[in-house]
Protein backbone atom coordinates (compact mmCIF):
# COMPACT_ATOMS: atom_id res chain seq x y z
CA UNK A 1 0.00 0.00 0.00
CA UNK A 2 2.70 2.14 0.97
CA UNK A 3 4.29 1.41 -2.22
CA UNK A 4 2.09 2.14 -4.06
CA UNK A 5 0.99 5.74 -2.38
CA UNK A 6 4.53 7.12 -2.81
CA UNK A 7 4.91 5.71 -6.63
CA UNK A 8 1.48 7.56 -7.07
CA UNK A 9 2.68 10.43 -5.37
CA UNK A 10 5.03 10.65 -7.94
CA UNK A 11 3.28 10.11 -11.16
CA UNK A 12 0.34 12.00 -10.53
CA UNK A 13 1.87 15.32 -10.67
CA UNK A 14 4.01 13.73 -13.81
CA UNK A 15 0.86 13.17 -15.44
CA UNK A 16 -0.74 16.54 -14.93
CA UNK A 17 2.58 18.08 -16.38
CA UNK A 18 2.38 15.40 -19.27
CA UNK A 19 -1.23 16.10 -20.15
CA UNK A 20 -0.73 19.84 -19.59
CA UNK A 21 1.68 19.25 -22.72
CA UNK A 22 -0.62 16.90 -24.46
CA UNK A 23 -3.55 19.82 -24.00
CA UNK A 24 -0.71 21.91 -25.48
CA UNK A 25 0.11 19.88 -28.51
CA UNK A 26 -3.74 19.44 -29.34
CA UNK A 27 -4.42 22.81 -28.55
CA UNK A 28 -1.88 24.27 -31.27
CA UNK A 29 -2.56 21.68 -33.93
CA UNK A 30 -6.42 22.50 -33.68
CA UNK A 31 -5.88 26.28 -33.47
CA UNK A 32 -3.30 26.13 -36.36
CA UNK A 33 -6.27 25.17 -38.37
CA UNK A 34 -8.51 27.60 -37.39
CA UNK A 35 -5.67 30.43 -37.80
CA UNK A 36 -5.05 28.97 -41.29
CA UNK A 37 -8.89 29.09 -41.65
CA UNK A 38 -8.85 32.74 -40.38
CA UNK A 39 -6.01 33.73 -42.74
CA UNK A 40 -7.84 32.25 -45.59
CA UNK A 41 -11.10 34.20 -45.14
CA UNK A 42 -9.02 37.24 -44.69
CA UNK A 43 -8.81 39.81 -47.55
CA UNK A 44 -7.81 43.35 -47.70
CA UNK A 45 -8.57 45.78 -50.03
CA UNK A 46 -6.82 47.95 -51.86
CA UNK A 47 -7.61 50.93 -54.57
CA UNK A 48 -4.79 51.92 -57.08
CA UNK A 49 -4.64 54.62 -59.83
CA UNK A 50 -2.85 52.11 -62.21
CA UNK A 51 -2.57 48.23 -62.39
CA UNK A 52 0.01 46.63 -59.90
CA UNK A 53 2.00 43.14 -59.71
CA UNK A 54 1.70 40.80 -56.90
CA UNK A 55 5.60 41.32 -56.30
CA UNK A 56 4.77 45.35 -55.62
CA UNK A 57 2.64 44.68 -53.35
CA UNK A 58 5.12 42.59 -51.62
CA UNK A 59 7.69 44.43 -52.09
CA UNK A 60 5.88 47.05 -50.00
CA UNK A 61 4.77 44.66 -47.52
CA UNK A 62 6.34 41.02 -47.10
CA UNK A 63 2.91 39.92 -45.14
CA UNK A 64 1.44 39.75 -48.89
CA UNK A 65 0.45 36.45 -49.83
CA UNK A 66 -1.64 37.12 -53.16
CA UNK A 67 -3.56 39.69 -55.00
CA UNK A 68 -6.65 39.35 -57.17
CA UNK A 69 -7.85 42.04 -58.96
CA UNK A 70 -11.82 42.92 -58.96
CA UNK A 71 -13.36 42.73 -62.52
CA UNK A 72 -13.39 46.09 -63.45
CA UNK A 73 -15.91 44.94 -66.46
CA UNK A 74 -18.16 43.86 -63.62
CA UNK A 75 -18.38 47.07 -61.44
CA UNK A 76 -18.84 49.03 -64.84
CA UNK A 77 -21.96 46.53 -65.77
CA UNK A 78 -23.09 47.41 -62.21
CA UNK A 79 -22.88 51.01 -61.99
CA UNK A 80 -23.38 51.96 -65.53
CA UNK A 81 -26.65 50.02 -66.52
CA UNK A 82 -28.88 51.70 -69.03
CA UNK A 83 -25.33 54.19 -70.11
CA UNK A 84 -24.59 54.44 -73.50
CA UNK A 85 -21.06 52.90 -74.34
CA UNK A 86 -19.22 56.16 -74.61
CA UNK A 87 -20.83 57.17 -71.25
CA UNK A 88 -19.38 53.67 -69.78
CA UNK A 89 -16.02 53.23 -72.01
CA UNK A 90 -15.66 56.78 -70.04
CA UNK A 91 -16.55 55.72 -66.62
CA UNK A 92 -14.29 52.78 -67.18
CA UNK A 93 -11.23 55.17 -68.20
CA UNK A 94 -11.68 56.90 -64.57
CA UNK A 95 -12.40 54.10 -62.71
CA UNK A 96 -9.43 52.79 -60.50
CA UNK A 97 -8.53 49.36 -60.08
CA UNK A 98 -9.20 47.23 -57.10
CA UNK A 99 -7.58 44.17 -55.11
CA UNK A 100 -8.18 41.81 -53.07
CA UNK A 101 -4.80 41.37 -50.73
CA UNK A 102 -4.18 37.77 -49.12
CA UNK A 103 -2.28 37.42 -46.23
CA UNK A 104 0.54 35.04 -45.32
CA UNK A 105 -0.12 34.94 -41.45
CA UNK A 106 -3.07 36.17 -38.92
CA UNK A 107 -1.85 39.67 -38.07
CA UNK A 108 -3.56 41.44 -35.25
CA UNK A 109 -4.34 45.05 -35.55
CA UNK A 110 -0.84 46.85 -35.54
CA UNK A 111 0.20 44.74 -37.94
CA UNK A 112 -2.45 45.31 -40.12
CA UNK A 113 -2.41 49.21 -39.89
CA UNK A 114 1.44 48.28 -40.72
CA UNK A 115 0.92 46.82 -43.67
CA UNK A 116 -1.70 49.73 -44.71
CA UNK A 117 0.87 52.22 -43.91
CA UNK A 118 3.37 50.28 -46.24
CA UNK A 119 0.64 50.23 -48.83
CA UNK A 120 -0.23 53.85 -48.39
CA UNK A 121 3.02 54.58 -48.73
CA UNK A 122 2.92 54.11 -52.98
CA UNK A 123 1.89 57.18 -54.50
CA UNK A 124 -0.09 55.04 -56.71
CA UNK A 125 -1.98 53.00 -54.04
CA UNK A 126 -5.40 55.75 -53.64
CA UNK A 127 -6.99 53.89 -50.72
CA UNK A 128 -6.57 50.75 -48.55
CA UNK A 129 -9.37 48.99 -46.50
CA UNK A 130 -8.05 46.41 -43.73
CA UNK A 131 -11.58 45.77 -42.15
CA UNK A 132 -9.44 45.86 -38.65
CA UNK A 133 -12.25 45.95 -36.17
CA UNK A 134 -14.02 42.68 -36.89
CA UNK A 135 -10.57 40.64 -37.60
CA UNK A 136 -9.00 42.77 -34.58
CA UNK A 137 -12.02 41.42 -32.29
CA UNK A 138 -11.98 37.65 -33.49
CA UNK A 139 -8.33 37.44 -32.92
CA UNK A 140 -7.95 38.92 -29.46
CA UNK A 141 -11.11 36.74 -28.55
CA UNK A 142 -8.38 34.10 -29.96
CA UNK A 143 -5.16 35.52 -28.43
CA UNK A 144 -7.00 35.36 -24.89
CA UNK A 145 -8.38 31.84 -24.81
CA UNK A 146 -4.60 30.78 -26.02
CA UNK A 147 -2.94 33.08 -23.66
CA UNK A 148 -5.67 31.56 -20.41
CA UNK A 149 -4.99 28.10 -21.67
CA UNK A 150 -0.98 28.54 -21.99
CA UNK A 151 -1.03 30.36 -18.07
CA UNK A 152 -3.17 27.64 -16.49
CA UNK A 153 -0.28 25.30 -18.17
CA UNK A 154 2.48 26.47 -16.67
CA UNK A 155 0.96 27.07 -13.67
CA UNK A 156 -0.19 23.48 -13.21
CA UNK A 157 3.19 22.57 -14.48
CA UNK A 158 5.04 24.53 -12.10
CA UNK A 159 2.80 23.40 -9.05
CA UNK A 160 3.71 19.81 -10.44
CA UNK A 161 7.42 19.87 -10.22
CA UNK A 162 7.16 20.88 -6.91
CA UNK A 163 5.39 18.26 -5.73
CA UNK A 164 7.61 16.02 -7.99
CA UNK A 165 10.64 17.18 -6.46
CA UNK A 166 9.11 16.83 -2.97
CA UNK A 167 8.37 13.21 -3.65
CA UNK A 168 12.21 12.86 -4.85
CA UNK A 169 13.43 14.51 -1.83
CA UNK A 170 11.54 11.49 0.43
CA UNK A 171 13.08 8.88 -1.66
CA UNK A 172 16.58 10.24 -0.93
CA UNK A 173 15.59 10.49 2.44
CA UNK A 174 14.73 7.16 2.23
CA UNK A 175 17.47 5.96 0.53
CA UNK A 176 20.19 8.72 2.23
CA UNK A 177 22.39 5.78 4.07
CA UNK A 178 22.66 3.67 0.90
CA UNK A 179 23.57 7.21 -1.18
CA UNK A 180 26.11 8.11 2.17
CA UNK A 181 27.93 4.89 2.82
CA UNK A 182 28.56 4.61 -1.61
CA UNK A 183 29.96 8.55 -0.78
CA UNK A 184 32.95 7.65 1.30
CA UNK A 185 33.97 4.65 -0.49
CA UNK A 186 34.07 7.47 -3.47
CA UNK A 187 30.82 6.31 -6.29
CA UNK A 188 30.36 9.35 -8.45
CA UNK A 189 26.69 11.16 -8.65
CA UNK A 190 25.42 9.15 -11.32
CA UNK A 191 26.23 5.86 -9.41
CA UNK A 192 24.61 6.76 -5.54
CA UNK A 193 21.84 8.73 -7.11
CA UNK A 194 21.28 4.98 -10.00
CA UNK A 195 18.28 4.28 -7.31
CA UNK A 196 16.63 7.37 -7.60
CA UNK A 197 17.20 7.45 -11.14
CA UNK A 198 15.68 4.11 -11.71
CA UNK A 199 12.48 4.67 -9.43
CA UNK A 200 12.07 8.00 -11.93
CA UNK A 201 12.54 6.28 -15.04
CA UNK A 202 10.60 3.57 -14.45
CA UNK A 203 7.48 6.07 -13.15
CA UNK A 204 7.73 8.35 -15.67
CA UNK A 205 7.20 5.54 -18.15
CA UNK A 206 4.23 4.61 -15.96
CA UNK A 207 3.39 7.80 -16.55
CA UNK A 208 3.48 8.46 -20.39
CA UNK A 209 2.03 4.85 -21.21
CA UNK A 210 -1.26 6.28 -18.61
CA UNK A 211 -1.33 9.19 -20.76
CA UNK A 212 -0.92 8.23 -24.00
CA UNK A 213 -3.56 5.57 -23.34
CA UNK A 214 -6.00 8.14 -21.91
CA UNK A 215 -5.89 10.26 -25.48
CA UNK A 216 -5.62 7.02 -27.63
CA UNK A 217 -9.29 6.03 -25.81
CA UNK A 218 -10.37 9.70 -26.63
CA UNK A 219 -9.13 9.76 -30.31
CA UNK A 220 -10.84 6.55 -30.98
CA UNK A 221 -13.27 6.10 -29.08
CA UNK A 222 -15.08 8.56 -26.83
CA UNK A 223 -14.58 11.46 -29.65
CA UNK A 224 -16.85 9.54 -32.37
CA UNK A 225 -19.62 8.56 -29.19
CA UNK A 226 -19.32 11.91 -27.80
CA UNK A 227 -21.45 13.35 -30.74
CA UNK A 228 -20.02 16.43 -30.63
CA UNK A 229 -19.47 18.41 -33.62
CA UNK A 230 -15.91 20.17 -32.81
CA UNK A 231 -14.30 16.70 -31.59
CA UNK A 232 -15.45 15.03 -34.77
CA UNK A 233 -14.04 17.48 -37.22
CA UNK A 234 -10.64 17.64 -35.14
CA UNK A 235 -10.48 14.15 -34.24
CA UNK A 236 -6.85 13.86 -35.98
CA UNK A 237 -5.53 16.31 -34.15
CA UNK A 238 -6.50 15.21 -30.39
CA UNK A 239 -3.30 12.62 -30.63
CA UNK A 240 -0.61 11.57 -33.00
CA UNK A 241 1.73 8.71 -32.55
CA UNK A 242 4.64 11.04 -32.33
CA UNK A 243 2.90 12.68 -29.24
CA UNK A 244 3.91 9.25 -26.99
CA UNK A 245 8.09 10.06 -27.96
CA UNK A 246 7.19 13.59 -27.51
CA UNK A 247 5.74 13.13 -23.93
CA UNK A 248 8.39 10.09 -23.17
CA UNK A 249 11.03 12.90 -23.95
CA UNK A 250 8.93 15.42 -21.76
CA UNK A 251 9.07 13.10 -18.66
CA UNK A 252 12.31 11.54 -18.82
CA UNK A 253 13.88 15.09 -18.99
CA UNK A 254 11.38 16.19 -16.03
CA UNK A 255 12.86 13.11 -14.11
CA UNK A 256 16.61 13.66 -14.88
CA UNK A 257 16.38 17.11 -14.08
CA UNK A 258 14.31 16.77 -10.56
CA UNK A 259 16.87 14.04 -9.40
CA UNK A 260 19.79 16.28 -10.48
CA UNK A 261 17.66 19.59 -8.29
CA UNK A 262 17.44 16.87 -5.30
CA UNK A 263 20.56 15.22 -5.05
CA UNK A 264 22.78 18.68 -6.05
CA UNK A 265 20.61 20.52 -3.38
CA UNK A 266 22.06 17.99 -0.75
CA UNK A 267 26.06 19.45 0.57
CA UNK A 268 27.03 15.63 0.93
CA UNK A 269 27.42 13.26 3.55
CA UNK A 270 25.93 14.22 7.09
CA UNK A 271 26.68 11.75 10.05
CA UNK B 1 60.01 4.24 2.25
CA UNK B 2 57.36 6.62 1.16
CA UNK B 3 55.08 8.70 3.20
CA UNK B 4 51.05 7.56 2.61
CA UNK B 5 49.45 10.14 5.34
CA UNK B 6 51.46 13.14 5.76
CA UNK B 7 49.85 16.42 7.90
CA UNK B 8 51.58 19.43 8.55
CA UNK B 9 50.79 22.54 10.44
CA UNK B 10 47.16 21.10 10.24
CA UNK B 11 44.31 22.17 11.98
CA UNK B 12 41.08 20.79 11.75
CA UNK B 13 37.62 23.09 12.56
CA UNK B 14 34.18 23.13 12.92
CA UNK B 15 31.37 25.42 12.38
CA UNK B 16 32.68 27.67 9.53
CA UNK B 17 36.41 27.22 11.43
CA UNK B 18 35.61 28.39 14.80
CA UNK B 19 36.07 25.74 16.39
CA UNK B 20 38.75 24.21 16.63
CA UNK B 21 39.34 20.72 17.03
CA UNK B 22 43.08 20.09 16.00
CA UNK B 23 45.83 22.76 16.23
CA UNK B 24 49.03 22.91 14.42
CA UNK B 25 49.44 18.97 14.04
CA UNK B 26 52.40 17.41 12.52
CA UNK B 27 52.85 13.98 11.73
CA UNK B 28 53.40 11.25 8.90
CA UNK B 29 52.95 7.86 8.46
CA UNK B 30 54.46 5.05 5.85
CA UNK B 31 53.13 2.73 3.52
CA UNK B 32 52.97 -0.55 5.63
CA UNK B 33 52.81 0.92 9.31
CA UNK B 34 50.10 -0.49 12.01
CA UNK B 35 49.42 3.01 13.82
CA UNK B 36 46.97 3.89 16.49
CA UNK B 37 45.19 7.20 17.62
CA UNK B 38 44.06 7.33 20.85
CA UNK B 39 42.17 10.14 23.03
CA UNK B 40 40.10 10.87 25.08
CA UNK B 41 36.03 10.87 24.12
CA UNK B 42 35.38 14.42 22.15
CA UNK B 43 39.43 14.90 21.51
CA UNK B 44 38.92 14.95 17.91
CA UNK B 45 40.03 11.44 17.10
CA UNK B 46 36.83 10.81 14.46
CA UNK B 47 37.19 14.60 13.46
CA UNK B 48 40.72 13.46 12.14
CA UNK B 49 39.54 10.45 10.82
CA UNK B 50 37.01 12.04 8.98
CA UNK B 51 39.81 14.61 7.49
CA UNK B 52 41.69 11.58 6.26
CA UNK B 53 38.55 10.25 4.40
CA UNK B 54 37.76 13.91 2.86
CA UNK B 55 34.52 14.74 4.84
CA UNK B 56 36.17 17.71 6.44
CA UNK B 57 38.61 20.08 4.65
CA UNK B 58 41.68 21.14 7.35
CA UNK B 59 40.86 24.96 8.01
CA UNK B 60 44.97 25.71 8.06
CA UNK B 61 47.78 23.59 6.71
CA UNK B 62 48.69 20.78 4.34
CA UNK B 63 46.98 16.87 4.91
CA UNK B 64 48.51 14.96 2.22
CA UNK B 65 47.28 11.51 1.71
CA UNK B 66 48.29 8.98 -1.24
CA UNK B 67 50.08 11.90 -2.52
CA UNK B 68 46.96 14.04 -2.74
CA UNK B 69 46.49 16.83 -0.84
CA UNK B 70 43.24 17.10 0.71
CA UNK B 71 43.13 20.90 1.55
CA UNK B 72 43.04 22.08 -2.03
CA UNK B 73 41.75 18.63 -3.63
CA UNK B 74 39.33 18.48 -6.27
CA UNK B 75 35.69 16.71 -5.67
CA UNK B 76 36.59 13.88 -8.48
CA UNK B 77 40.27 13.35 -7.15
CA UNK B 78 38.71 12.82 -3.80
CA UNK B 79 36.34 10.27 -5.64
CA UNK B 80 39.25 8.30 -7.11
CA UNK B 81 40.90 8.33 -3.45
CA UNK B 82 38.23 7.39 -1.71
CA UNK B 83 38.22 4.36 -4.11
CA UNK B 84 41.86 3.27 -3.16
CA UNK B 85 41.00 3.63 1.13
CA UNK B 86 39.72 1.13 3.15
CA UNK B 87 36.66 2.44 5.46
CA UNK B 88 35.74 0.57 9.09
CA UNK B 89 33.27 1.82 11.09
CA UNK B 90 32.08 1.62 14.68
CA UNK B 91 28.64 0.82 13.36
CA UNK B 92 29.85 -0.90 10.22
CA UNK B 93 28.12 1.06 7.79
CA UNK B 94 26.63 -1.47 5.86
CA UNK B 95 23.91 -1.04 3.51
CA UNK B 96 20.57 -3.15 4.83
CA UNK B 97 18.73 -3.67 1.82
CA UNK B 98 21.78 -5.59 0.29
CA UNK B 99 23.26 -9.05 0.41
CA UNK B 100 26.46 -9.27 2.66
CA UNK B 101 28.56 -10.41 -0.97
CA UNK B 102 26.91 -6.99 -2.40
CA UNK B 103 28.00 -5.10 0.61
CA UNK B 104 31.76 -6.74 0.26
CA UNK B 105 31.88 -5.81 -3.31
CA UNK B 106 30.99 -2.26 -3.08
CA UNK B 107 34.40 -0.39 -3.83
CA UNK B 108 34.65 -2.55 -6.79
CA UNK B 109 30.85 -2.08 -8.27
CA UNK B 110 32.30 1.73 -7.80
CA UNK B 111 35.22 0.77 -10.02
CA UNK B 112 33.19 -0.50 -12.58
CA UNK B 113 35.02 -4.40 -12.71
CA UNK B 114 32.26 -7.01 -13.89
CA UNK B 115 29.65 -8.85 -12.58
CA UNK B 116 32.28 -12.19 -12.57
CA UNK B 117 35.05 -10.68 -10.60
CA UNK B 118 32.97 -9.11 -8.12
CA UNK B 119 31.49 -12.68 -7.76
CA UNK B 120 34.62 -14.01 -7.33
CA UNK B 121 36.12 -11.30 -4.68
CA UNK B 122 33.00 -11.78 -2.94
CA UNK B 123 33.41 -15.62 -2.53
CA UNK B 124 37.46 -15.21 -1.30
CA UNK B 125 36.81 -12.31 0.80
CA UNK B 126 33.83 -13.77 2.66
CA UNK B 127 35.88 -16.92 3.16
CA UNK B 128 39.04 -14.68 4.01
CA UNK B 129 36.57 -13.49 7.17
CA UNK B 130 35.39 -16.88 7.54
CA UNK B 131 31.77 -16.18 6.27
CA UNK B 132 31.91 -18.07 3.30
CA UNK B 133 28.10 -19.26 3.50
CA UNK B 134 27.13 -15.79 4.28
CA UNK B 135 27.02 -14.33 0.96
CA UNK B 136 23.44 -14.67 0.04
CA UNK B 137 22.48 -12.96 3.60
CA UNK B 138 21.53 -9.99 4.51
CA UNK B 139 23.49 -7.41 7.12
CA UNK B 140 20.40 -7.29 9.81
CA UNK B 141 20.68 -11.58 10.16
CA UNK B 142 24.41 -11.17 11.40
CA UNK B 143 25.37 -10.57 14.66
CA UNK B 144 27.72 -7.81 15.47
CA UNK B 145 30.91 -9.48 14.86
CA UNK B 146 30.19 -11.03 11.98
CA UNK B 147 28.64 -7.65 10.47
CA UNK B 148 32.05 -6.39 11.10
CA UNK B 149 33.88 -9.17 9.59
CA UNK B 150 31.89 -8.21 6.36
CA UNK B 151 33.03 -4.25 6.81
CA UNK B 152 36.11 -5.78 7.18
CA UNK B 153 36.15 -7.72 4.02
CA UNK B 154 34.69 -4.78 2.26
CA UNK B 155 37.26 -2.61 3.30
CA UNK B 156 39.98 -4.99 1.85
CA UNK B 157 37.89 -5.91 -1.66
CA UNK B 158 40.12 -3.41 -3.78
CA UNK B 159 43.62 -4.26 -2.23
CA UNK B 160 43.62 -0.39 -0.70
CA UNK B 161 46.69 1.73 0.04
CA UNK B 162 45.47 2.49 3.41
CA UNK B 163 42.61 1.25 5.67
CA UNK B 164 41.16 3.96 7.89
CA UNK B 165 39.49 2.57 10.80
CA UNK B 166 36.95 3.93 13.44
CA UNK B 167 36.62 2.54 16.69
CA UNK B 168 36.29 -1.25 14.60
CA UNK B 169 35.49 -3.00 17.81
CA UNK B 170 34.00 -0.59 19.67
CA UNK B 171 30.50 -2.49 20.04
CA UNK B 172 32.12 -5.55 19.84
CA UNK B 173 32.36 -8.55 22.55
CA UNK B 174 36.11 -10.05 23.19
CA UNK B 175 36.19 -12.75 20.97
CA UNK B 176 34.96 -11.01 17.69
CA UNK B 177 37.69 -8.08 18.59
CA UNK B 178 40.27 -10.57 18.57
CA UNK B 179 38.69 -11.79 15.19
CA UNK B 180 38.92 -8.38 13.55
CA UNK B 181 42.08 -7.31 15.42
CA UNK B 182 43.77 -10.13 13.77
CA UNK B 183 42.06 -10.11 9.86
CA UNK B 184 43.59 -6.07 10.23
CA UNK B 185 47.32 -6.95 11.18
CA UNK B 186 47.13 -9.74 8.36
CA UNK B 187 46.33 -6.89 6.20
CA UNK B 188 49.04 -5.19 7.45
CA UNK B 189 52.05 -8.31 7.17
CA UNK B 190 50.51 -9.70 3.78
CA UNK B 191 48.88 -6.78 1.81
CA UNK B 192 51.63 -4.03 2.97
CA UNK B 193 48.45 -2.05 3.34
CA UNK B 194 48.99 0.92 5.80
CA UNK B 195 45.97 0.63 8.69
CA UNK B 196 45.45 3.46 11.30
CA UNK B 197 42.69 2.68 13.52
CA UNK B 198 40.87 5.30 15.93
CA UNK B 199 40.12 3.61 19.29
CA UNK B 200 39.79 4.54 22.79
CA UNK B 201 41.78 1.72 24.00
CA UNK B 202 44.66 0.00 22.48
CA UNK B 203 44.14 -3.97 22.53
CA UNK B 204 46.27 -6.05 24.42
CA UNK B 205 46.57 -9.56 22.16
CA UNK B 206 48.30 -7.29 19.35
CA UNK B 207 51.51 -8.78 18.21
CA UNK B 208 52.53 -6.27 15.27
CA UNK B 209 55.05 -3.03 16.43
CA UNK B 210 52.96 -0.52 15.73
CA UNK B 211 53.28 3.01 16.38
CA UNK B 212 50.63 4.94 19.04
CA UNK B 213 49.42 8.40 18.57
CA UNK B 214 47.28 10.54 21.30
CA UNK B 215 45.16 13.31 20.70
CA UNK B 216 45.56 16.25 23.40
CA UNK B 217 44.69 19.44 24.12
CA UNK B 218 44.04 19.63 20.06
CA UNK B 219 47.53 18.22 19.54
CA UNK B 220 48.63 15.45 18.24
CA UNK B 221 51.53 13.79 19.80
CA UNK B 222 53.46 10.44 18.97
CA UNK B 223 53.37 8.52 22.41
CA UNK B 224 57.12 6.27 22.44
Amino acid sequence: MKFIKNHLMFILPLMAILLGIEFYLIFERSTDTYETKLTQGYTMLVVSKSPVQLDTFQNLNTHISSSSEVNRDEIISNIAKGMSQDSSNSILAKLPYFYNLGLNLYLNSDELEQIKSDLKADSNIKRVETFGTSHASKYKLFAFIKFTLETFIIFMMVVSFILIVKQMEIWKYQHKERMQIMEIFGAPLMLRAGVLFRIAFLDAIFSTLFISILFMYIKFSWAMDSGIDLMIEHQEALFHASDILILLCASLLLVVIAVYFVVFSSKGVKE
Amino acid sequence: MSNVIQATNLTLAYDNGTKEIIKDANFAIKKGEFVFITGPSGSGKSTLLKALYGQLKPREGNLIVGGHNLSNIRRKKLQELRTHMGMIFQDYKLVNEWTVAKNVVLPLMIAGYSNEVQDTQARRLLKHVKLPEYADKYPLELSGGEQQRVGVARALSKNPVVILADEPTGNLDDYSSNVIWDLMENACQQLDTTVLVVTHKIPTIFSLPYRHFIIENRGVYEVH
